[in-house]
């Protein structure tokens, strides 16, 4: 490999990365944007949809890479395994903030806070207790399809990556529409701008709320699903430097900026897979956290500026 | 409950026991306890598993600090646990050993390193530290990372506040994992010496252990409960209630929050030195983030805030997880044996000890946000006979020396000059000219919006001006931060009252004369008596400023400010200014929301405080007010002065007249006279 082989590999596994961290960012900002309140449950609904798409992935027969399946098989069984982990992980999202949440609304203090890492530790240790704490081999059904950009021995594109790419971005554009577009998305958008003004004009904010934390988890699960895939295995522990990166990424694109969740969770995946290369992969995540004391010290708007994380 | 037991024959007999007593009593049979605990109890392991629970008590006393007290979310405590474990670690193990030279004779003979054999060839140094230098020098490593982590915090709020001390938490054992040569990496340091004392080695019998768990839990709960009773915990306390309100009140945020931060880490930083010396060995996965949030579990569960609460906390989470889970799976295990279920003979609740943490966060959360024992919070209601009780507003003799300054009547007290406040392309006041001269009232009036809060954040450093110049007495103050305004003599008040409100009025009025006071971290804990003497002044003249409400306020002084009254928390405000002891006194609106007749007590007591030589300016809407008090009234329209005067003269005034009520109404109340009620 060229070294200019080696900058366009780490490029294609950024950009895979930074997809799955853009999807996880986005309810990260969702959330955000209309309590300002970071979400640490969303950390580990991200892996328990891993496992759940592991699940329905299984349940068709499948397991580690024993099994290839290519046309129509494939896309249902991947879709299915979609479906499932969105749903159940979206389920799971409103169900915290409806029955532990929604009882702290307007209550000043950390209470909020600390209820998601209550939640958020549940989640893990119930996933450790049920589960085991061994890492699971995440069922592969791919076809090996690759493609060599530059040669045999150049950069490698695999069939993998382009489908992480394409789920991303059809999540990611039906959010953007549902947001600008839709008379949810309006009064999403209204809520974060002033809840109470929201609500004096007939904008049911609980339910306002409770969508964005099914979006949000949602898309989380998605993300796990999209770890599985990648790795080839879900593990009880990848919440918490996934969901790291991923609200690192939040912040650098403007926390409660949709559009620059997206940019800034493809940034992160850049900043690792690049970063990793230059420094080592040990260090990858001293890099990232780094980014985000920089950008909350320097520039706390983030890239695209929206809420500032600063007291006024 | 509580009811049954106060009747019961024990409560009586509680209540005949002289209550002056009743605190030394129970630290006594607490402490005759935990000493004599492993002279009647001589089992091993159960000495080292309240050794361990007393070493988490410090840390949740310490985590307390910063969590409870100063009200900053740290989720990354256990990053100084691991720096003071490390710190230890390093200095009293094999694993540095740089070729011995001479240089390193002194500290030889101070017993700091020892000449050893190198493996290949050659002296190597041996690091010796002893376990009783290294607390105290881990505690000041630990400060220091407290405060070069806390500094990029600052500026931040709570929430991201926790994410970044998660992030610092998360990378210090990464770093420890990955710097080799210093730490010996994952595998960890190992060959720590056992302490010394006088000679003997601790060696690893579980009793000395205990014995220094215990006393550093005692030095650890005086220290919080000195410093939470002082100067200090009140600066905390009140960053954690309001920050606004606790910069104007002259509290320096950017000092105190490092302080805390500082404190809470030197705590930690003691604890890793006594753990790492008891288990002789440190890895960087005994600092990981479940430790973090395990301390974090026992401060909610204890009570953020409260010292007893958070060691209870602590200890009964500790032995929850050494004792009783154990002794619970046994029984379950044995019963599972007899009634021959298989599941049940082979359960083990022990791991299930993390997800217990998750539900007490979401739990006490939900029921319970003050936890187990809350933080001893001022009464937020009222007895019958302090409800009943007859306003008095009597004239009694009150001198409030030190209030006003001793500069000459009529000099030019502040002296505003072509102030400019842009906020984005809005100009919220543009080329501001104002002067107030030493012992006057002057008022500045004009429609919402006219720019007249921003001319008092301007003047206290709340908002930064695109030019010109504010000069108190002479000094110019233009960019001072809003503590070091508060400090020269300028003190003010809030449109929408900004009190500390779980704090009592005798705690507000104490914040308020944070700046006047000199006690600080150390004179705290050690209370030496000129810092006894100060306090009691301190509360003496709380006293003294509350008589100028009459008894509206002193009968209530230990009340939750949260519980009071509009207007009573209207004049708390005030009289939190006052504590100050303020040369110039600014008033936002104090009137506002009140009735007509508690207006009128308002404005004569302002007049009282301008007989006794206060200089005071006061944005005030209603205008009756204005007339009664004024010396010289501002009129501010669109971030300009529009008119300057005497009340009579202002009230006549055209421009005036069309900013208030627009250019066509002007015609119809030709000569204005009227105007002052309709614009209340």
């Amino acid at each position: 490999m060229t070294v200019f082989d080696l900058w366009l590999q780490q490029a294609i596994n950024g950009l895979s990365l930074g997809a799955m961290y853009a999807l996880l960012a986005l309810g990260f900002t969702l959330v955000y944007g209309i309590l300002e309140l970071i979400n640490f449950a969303h950390f580990n609904i991200f892996m328990i949809g891993s496992f759940v798409a592991m699940w329905v992935l299984q349940s068709f027969g499948l397991s580690g890479q024993s099994v290839v399946l290519t046309g129509l098989p494939l896309v249902g069984v991947l879709l299915a395994a979609l479906i499932a982990s969105m749903l159940f992980a979206g389920v799971l999202g409103a169900a915290m903030e409806r029955y532990a949440l929604r009882p702290l609304r307007g209550i000043t203090g950390p209470a909020a806070m600390i209820t998601t890492i209550g939640i958020s530790y549940i989640l893990f240790n119930i996933v450790v207790l049920g589960i085991g704490a061994d890492s699971k081999n995440f069922p592969n059904p791919l076809p090996p399809m690759k493609w060599h950009l530059g040669g045999p021995d150049g950069a490698v594109l695999e069939l993998r990556q382009v489908l992480i790419w394409a789920v991303s971005i059809i999540l990611m554009g039906g959010l953007w529409v549902f947001v600008q577009r839709s008379r949810m998305g309006k009064a999403m958008r209204a809520t974060a701008q002033d809840p109470e003004a929201a609500r004096m004009m007939g904008v049911e904010v609980d339910k306002v709320i409770l969508i964005a934390f099914f979006l949000g988890s949602a898309l989380a699960g998605a993300g796990g699903m999209i770890f599985g895939l990648y790795y080839n295995f879900t593990s009880f522990i990848i919440g918490f430097t996934a969901g790291l990166r991923a609200f690192t990424a939040a912040v650098l694109g403007g926390i409660g900026n949709v559009p620059g969740a997206m940019v800034g969770g493809v940034l992160i995946g850049l900043i690792e897979a690049f970063g990793g290369q230059l420094i080592g992969a040990s260090w990858a995540d001293v890099i990232i956290f780094s980014i985000l004391v920089l950008v909350l010290v320097f520039k706390p708007t983030g890239l695209f500026g929206r809420l500032a994380p600063t007291k006024s | 409950m509580s009811e049954l037991v106060a009747r019961s024959p024990v409560g009586r007999m509680c209540r005949a026991y002289p209550e002056a007593w009743r605190q030394p009593t129970i630290l006594l049979l607490l402490a005759a306890a935990a000493l004599l605990f492993p002279i009647y109890h001589s089992n091993d392991a159960d000495i080292d598993a309240l050794a361990n629970a007393f070493a988490f008590a410090t840390l949740a006393l310490g985590l307390n600090i910063v969590v409870g007290f100063a009200g900053l979310l740290d989720l990354g405590y256990a990053a100084f646990f691991a720096i003071g474990a490390y710190t230890y670690g390093v200095l009293n193990s094999f694993q540095l050993h740089p070729a011995w030279s001479d240089s390193w004779n002194f500290a030889q003979t101070l017993g700091l390193v020892a000449q050893m054999p190198g493996e290949t060839g050659g002296e190597v140094v041996h690091f010796t530290l002893s376990f009783w230098i290294a607390l105290p020098l881990a505690a000041l490593v630990s400060a220091f990372f407290g405060v070069l982590f806390g500094f990029p915090t600052l500026r931040l709020r709570g929430d991201y506040l926790a994410i970044v001390t998660l992030g610092f938490g998360e990378i210090v054992p990464i770093i420890f994992r990955n710097w080799d040569s210093l730490t010996n990496g994952a595998a960890g340091l190992n060959g720590i010496a056992a302490p010394r004392f006088w000679g003997h080695s601790f060696g690893v019998d579980a009793t000395p252990y205990y014995y220094v768990a215990v006393a550093l839990v005692a030095l650890l709960l005086f220290v919080s409960a000195r410093l939470r009773d002082s100067r200090i915990g009140r600066a905390w306390m009140a960053i954690r209630e309001d920050e606004i309100a606790a910069g104007a009140m002259g509290v320096n945020r950017v000092h105190y929050k490092l302080l805390a931060f500082a404190t809470g880490a030197a705590f930690a930083g003691m604890t890793g030195v006594f753990y790492v010396a008891k288990l002789q060995t440190a890895t960087p996965d005994m600092f990981v983030f479940n430790v973090s949030i395990m301390i974090l579990v026992m401060v909610v569960f204890g009570g953020m805030g409260s010292i007893w609460g958070v060691v209870v906390g602590a200890m009964v989470l500790q032995l929850l997880q050494s004792w009783w889970l154990q002794d619970l799976t046994g029984w379950l295990n044995a019963l599972g044996n007899l009634v021959g279920s298989n599941w049940l003979s082979h359960i083990n609740l022990v791991p299930s000890i993390e997800l217990i943490f998750g539900i007490i966060l979401v739990v006490m959360m939900l029921y319970r946000r003050e936890g187990l024992i809350p933080a001893s919070s001022a009464p937020t209601g009222l007895t019958f006979e302090q409800q009943n009780a007859t306003v008095n507003l009597a004239e009694q003799d009150i001198r409030l020396p030190g209030i006003g300054g001793t500069a000459s009547s009529g000099a030019i007290a502040l002296r505003v000059k072509g102030v400019t406040v842009r906020f984005g392309g809005l100009i919220a006041l543009n080329a501001i000219d104002l002067e107030v001269p030493q012992g006057s009232v002057v008022a500045v009036i004009g429609p919402n919006g006219s720019g007249k809060s921003t001319l008092f954040n301007v003047m206290t450093g709340l908002v930064p001006a695109g030019g010109g110049s504010i000069r108190f007495h002479g000094d110019e103050i233009l960019g001072l931060p809003d503590h070091a305004i508060l400090k020269k003599g300028i003190a003010r008040t809030f449109q929408n009252i900004r009190l500390f409100p779980t704090l009592s009025i005798m705690q507000n009025l104490l914040i308020g004369q944070h700046a006047r006071l000199r006690t600080g971290a150390l004179a705290a804990v050690l209370h030496p008596k000129w810092s006894r003497r100060e306090e009691a002044a301190a509360q003496d003249w709380v006293r003294e400023i509350l008589k100028v409400f009459g008894n509206r306020l002193t009968p209530r002084i230990d009340q939750a400010v949260s519980g009071l009254s509009y207007a009573n928390r209207r004049r708390t405000e005030i009289a939190r200014a006052l504590a100050s002891r303020p040369k110039l006194l600014l008033l936002d609106e104090p009137t506002a929301g009140m009735n007509p007749a508690e207006t009128l007590e308002l404005a004569g007591q302002i007049k009282k405080l301008k007989e006794l030589g206060l200089t005071v300016l006061l944005i005030e809407h209603k205008l009756d007010v204005v007339t009664t008090l004024a010396d010289t009234v501002y009129v501010l329209d669109h971030g300009e002065v529009i008119a300057k005067g005497r009340p009579d003269e202002v009230r006549r005034d055209e421009e005036v007249l069309r900013a208030y009520l627009g250019r066509n109404t002007q015609a119809a109340l030709a000569g204005g006279a009227e105007v002052g009620a309709h614009v209340a």
